[in-house]
């Protein structure tokens, strides 16, 4: 029963993160996502809420306080149980991040290829059920840079599902995205959900998320003073 | 952790190793340590005490070597002394009374010094007297002449007592050659005046042993004289042999071509020698310990030695002899024990010491093990325990989470799930009794190894009775083996025996009007310590059921408990009309008793989508058109004996429904389902037949739609609306191929007559969340 996971996914512990590092306000910032739950943090600066998504993953140096992905801070691991639990969390990032050395198919793939031993095959066929499944007509093989920025945000959310992510860390691909990528991207996330997966869900805008409101577990909001907890209803 | 994953994280290898070496590497390395430095010690105690042991024999040697040699030479020292008094006497006296005062000297140092044998005065005339010991005791004395009677040489002899009375006289011949100027004590004196030794000789008379000493002087009268005295060295090997050195030591006296002068055993060293003082050296066999000493000084020279023998430590002190002018030696040789027996002792206690911290540090290093080792377990229990609160915390929070927890009309199916994980339960199950109490209808039953959740099943009054009336008890009780227990035979029989299940633990569900239904693991290992939670479910589902009696038992009745209202509906629809095939399967329309366009409440719509096939020649495309044909005849079939309202072709879709009628017909998704697992034999049969995978899903929903006769002529019948899209989407979105899947809807209304499996929760597009199951069987 490898699917169940005891206590919080992720657990941010009055967790304050280095000014100087990140950017981000240096004060405590606290949070539980129990597997399965969706999180929306709205968060008007998209390079802070990229930071954020950095200290969930670790990525971040504390100066107080603790982050504990399944059950394991940050920063008691050594690097290759970092690297392994990193290959855990599914990223949808605001700003492309892609290598230009290979091809968006191998970029989509390297995730999985680099930390698990899953045949090729299967990896690629799961990679192409997916990529149609968010509306391209295939695995893209082109460089990312000779993709369309709508095509690319595809590749990106295939990337971010691929495998079987614990945590995704989406910063909103929703926003400024073709109308279609609405429907798949929150099939993918309810079934990645129903597997265990905890969602962090980065938005800039409210109205984004309104569709999907039912399935919300909470909402945050990422403000001067931390993390403010918001009043769903 | 996922099986494909390279590395786990969660496995924290150097935490354990650290934890191995911390509490069991490091106290045994201490100990070894500690024992180690314990021998060192030891060792290093037993090295200084020993030298000390040697240095204190050796010591203690030479001051017994002091004493023996001072002692051997007050031994000698009055043949050496009186030799120089009687020279001197007997040269400033006039020769006449020269024997006189030999005699008189003689006697008395005869009577006043033991080792004193006898003196001898001769002179260069060759004359000859002497004075000896006589008698069996040595108290008289024997004063000895050579005369010459009748031109014969005697010795004439004259006895006295020790008052100095003579008591007789007696001649004896003396050989005719006899000349005392020719003996060795003469003659060694020759051109000296120093006092001269003889070789030892034997009186083998008296087995005495006698050296003599002699000195040469003149007398008044101008003539040489030498005056000798001979002393007994059998005496000096008596006050040897009982001379002790250490315990078992002894002392001997050798000269220096290494012949024995005196000691231990001098009688049977002479005898073994033939009595030839020449030949009396020290044996080896015999004498090992002297041997040795003796081969070492004449390697080393004097001083003292130590050697092992046979194992055996041994010390020996060679040393000169003073007042001995032949160079005589004392060997002393005594075991090395003897002097350091004390030492031996105190190592071995030293050891025992040792060995007793050693056992006293294996027994401290072995509690702290122990207790290192309970502690580990200790915290391994009250990690475990942390472990099963979190599990239990976070399934509490899994049931409190659930929507519409006490919405009858929503399945929670999380209570059996987490009852179920929570005690380890191979399966748990809900159980309600109908109103009447004359049947129990399984609500919802999880399978844990499964995963899989499948409820409906009945049990009658009839058959269980026994079951029935413990759980009407009110009592919860736990069988080890539910098969030998009067109250549950029937219930192990007919729903545990399936999965092998022999634990059964049941728990009556209460309600306002009494017991309302129970709860039932098997094989719940955990369940005993985890009442409070079972208890939590139970409530929670006798509320459930509160409510579900509450509302619905009207409905109950009519769809449960009333299966003869039901069969009548069944029988009703078979007046319905025929069915209407559009499209490729057109037939001109019945005008039956549905002709109206508009909104229909309930319909059951069927998707069955079959996957691209792939031909090659005209010949494989004959055969597969043929097997379409097969297919689409069966479907005919199959819809015309389940009367359903419509069949549509669409590409490689086929649409079938059922219910078309502006009221609700309960019996419209029954007649479906029942066509659609039939369709699905028959396809799987002629599939299987023409050897091809089954290549079709199928979808099914229940719910209003709209639809209506389009076009003139013809006039096709077309059906739209949620119902249709989410049967569409069931069918494309199925697991596998050859299962039908259905929706939340259909599997509510027919989860008591068909077995379904969960397949999960899915956001469907424009739909929201909804969970999927796939329909299996029937019951």
């Amino acid at each position: 029963m490898d699917t169940r996971t005891v206590g919080p996914l992720l657990e941010l512990n009055k967790a304050v993160p280095s000014f100087e590092e990140s950017g981000l306000p240096p004060v405590p910032f606290s949070m539980r996502i129990m597997p399965g739950e969706c999180v929306v943090v709205e968060a008007r600066d998209a390079s802070r809420a990229t930071m954020f998504a950095d200290m969930c993953a670790g990525l971040v140096p504390l100066d107080d306080g603790s982050v504990k992905f399944m059950g394991l801070d940050w920063a008691t691991l050594k690097d290759r149980e970092i690297n392994a639990l990193r290959g855990r969390i599914g990223r949808i990032t605001r700003r492309p991040s892609w290598p230009e050395f290979l091809s968006t198919h191998l970029g989509i793939a390297l995730q999985q290829l680099h930390h698990t031993n899953r045949p090729l095959d299967e990896v690629v066929a799961e990679a192409s059920r997916l990529s149609e499944w968010f509306g391209l007509p295939g695995l893209p093989v082109l460089r990312p840079s000779m993709l369309s920025d709508s095509d690319l945000l595809r590749a990106a959310c295939v990337r971010a599902f691929l495998g079987r992510p614990r945590l995704l860390l989406l910063e909103d691909p929703l926003e400024a995205s073709p109308v279609d990528l609405e429907n798949p991207f929150l099939g993918a996330m309810t079934d990645a959900r129903d597997k265990g997966a905890g969602v962090i869900w980065l938005v800039r805008n409210n109205a984004i998320w309104q569709a999907y409101r039912q399935g919300v577990t909470s909402m945050w909001r990422l403000a001067d003073d931390g993390l403010v907890a918001v009043r769903t209803g | 952790m996922p099986s494909d994953e390279i590395i786990d994280p969660t496995l924290q290898h150097d935490v354990s190793v650290r934890r191995v070496l911390l509490h069991l590497v490091l106290p045994l390395l201490s100990l070894v340590l500690g024992i180690v430095a314990v021998i060192l010690i030891g060792v290093h105690s037993y090295r200084t005490t020993r030298a000390g042991v040697e240095t204190l024999t050796h010591e203690l040697l030479g001051a017994v070597q002091h004493y023996i040699a001072q002692e051997v030479s007050d031994y000698i020292r009055p043949a050496l002394g009186g030799n120089i008094i009687a020279s001197s006497m007997i040269e400033h006296v006039p020769a006449g009374v020269q024997e006189r005062v030999f005699y008189s000297y003689g006697a008395a140092m005869l009577r006043s010094i033991p080792q004193l044998q006898s003196f001898y005065l001769a002179d260069d005339q060759g004359h000859f007297i002497l004075i000896t010991r006589h008698g069996k005791d040595g108290k008289q004395q024997e004063r000895t002449t050579l005369q010459v009677h009748d031109s014969r040489k005697v010795f004439h002899h004259d006895y006295y007592t020790d008052d100095g009375v003579k008591v007789g006289e007696a001649d004896d011949p003396a050989p005719e050659d006899y000349d005392p100027r020719k003996r060795a004590w003469y003659q060694n004196t020759e051109g000296t005046d120093a006092i001269k030794w003889t070789q030892p000789f034997l009186f083998p008379t008296d087995k005495q042993f006698v050296m003599t000493s002699s000195l040469r002087f003149k007398g008044q009268d101008g003539h040489t004289l030498v005056f000798a005295t001979n002393i007994s060295l059998n005496a000096l090997s008596t006050f040897l042999d009982n001379i002790k050195v250490g315990k078992s030591g002894n002392a001997i006296v050798l000269d220096k071509q290494g012949r024995v002068m005196a000691g231990r055993n001098l009688m049977q060293i002479a005898e073994s020698a033939g009595w030839d003082p020449n030949k009396m050296v020290l044996d080896p066999k015999t004498h090992p310990v002297f041997a040795r000493g003796y081969d070492h000084y004449r390697v080393h020279g004097l001083g003292p030695r130590s050697f092992t023998i046979n194992g055996k430590q041994y010390v020996t002190i060679a040393a000169p002899l003073p007042n001995s002018t032949e160079g005589w030696i004392l060997l002393l040789s005594a075991p090395e024990s003897d002097f350091a027996s004390f030492a031996k002792q105190s190592s071995q206690q030293s050891l025992q010491f040792a060995g007793v911290i050693i056992t006293f540090s294996l027994v401290l290093a072995a509690l702290l093990i122990r207790q290192v080792r309970r502690s580990e377990r200790s915290a391994r229990l009250l990690k475990r325990q942390d472990t099963q609160i979190a599990h239990e915390t976070s399934a509490v929070q899994q049931v409190a989470a659930t929507p519409a927890l006490f919405d009858p009309a929503n399945d929670a199916l999380v209570l059996t799930e987490q009852l179920a994980y929570i005690t380890n339960a191979h399966r748990a199950s809900i159980w309600r009794f109908l109103h009447d109490g004359s049947a129990m209808i399984c609500e919802d039953s999880y399978d844990q190894k499964q995963d899989a959740h499948s409820g409906g099943f009945e049990m009658s009054r009839s058959e269980l009775d026994e079951f029935f009336k413990a759980v009407e008890d009110g009592e919860a009780f736990t069988l080890p083996n539910a098969a030998i227990d009067a109250r549950t035979t029937q219930f192990e029989r007919l729903v545990m025996r399936e999965i092998g299940t022999h634990v059964l633990a049941v728990y009556p569900i209460h309600g306002a009007g009494g017991v309302l239904g129970a709860v039932v693991l098997e094989d719940a290992t955990m369940a005993p310590h985890l009442v409070y939670f079972v208890d939590l479910v139970a409530s929670i589902a006798g509320m459930r059921l509160m409510a579900l009696q509450g509302v619905s038992s009207p409905e109950d009745e009519k769809a449960s408990g009333d299966d003869g209202g039901f069969h009548a509906a069944l029988q009703n629809a078979a007046s319905l009309p025929a069915t209407r095939f559009d499209n490729m399967l057109m037939h001109a329309p019945e005008v039956g008793g549905v002709s109206s366009s508009g909104i229909y409440p309930a319909v059951a719509v069927l998707v069955i989508t079959f996957s691209d096939p792939v031909v090659d020649g005209e010949k494989e495309t004959e055969g597969l058109l043929a097997l379409i044909n097969q297919l689409a005849t069966e479907v005919q079939r199959v819809a015309q004996e389940r009367k359903l309202f419509a069949v549509e072709v669409a590409g490689h879709r086929m649409i079938c429904m059922a219910g078309c009628t502006p009221d609700e017909d309960p019996t419209a998704v029954i007649r479906m389902a029942d066509a659609a697992l039939t369709m699905r034999e028959t396809f799987m049969a002629a599939l299987a037949a023409a050897d091809l995978e089954p290549v079709f899903t199928m979808g099914l929903d229940y719910g209003a739609a709209f639809g209506g006769a389009v076009g003139e002529d013809p006039k096709v019948f077309n059906l739209w609306g949620q119902t249709v899209s989410l049967a569409e989407l069931m069918a494309q979105g199925a697991a596998d191929a050859g299962t039908i899947q259905v929706t939340e809807r259909v599997y509510s209304a027919l989860r008591d007559r068909y077995l379904f499996r969960s397949r999960g929760a899915f956001f469907a597009p424009h739909l929201g969340l909804g969970r999927a199951y796939v329909l299996a069987a029937r019951r």
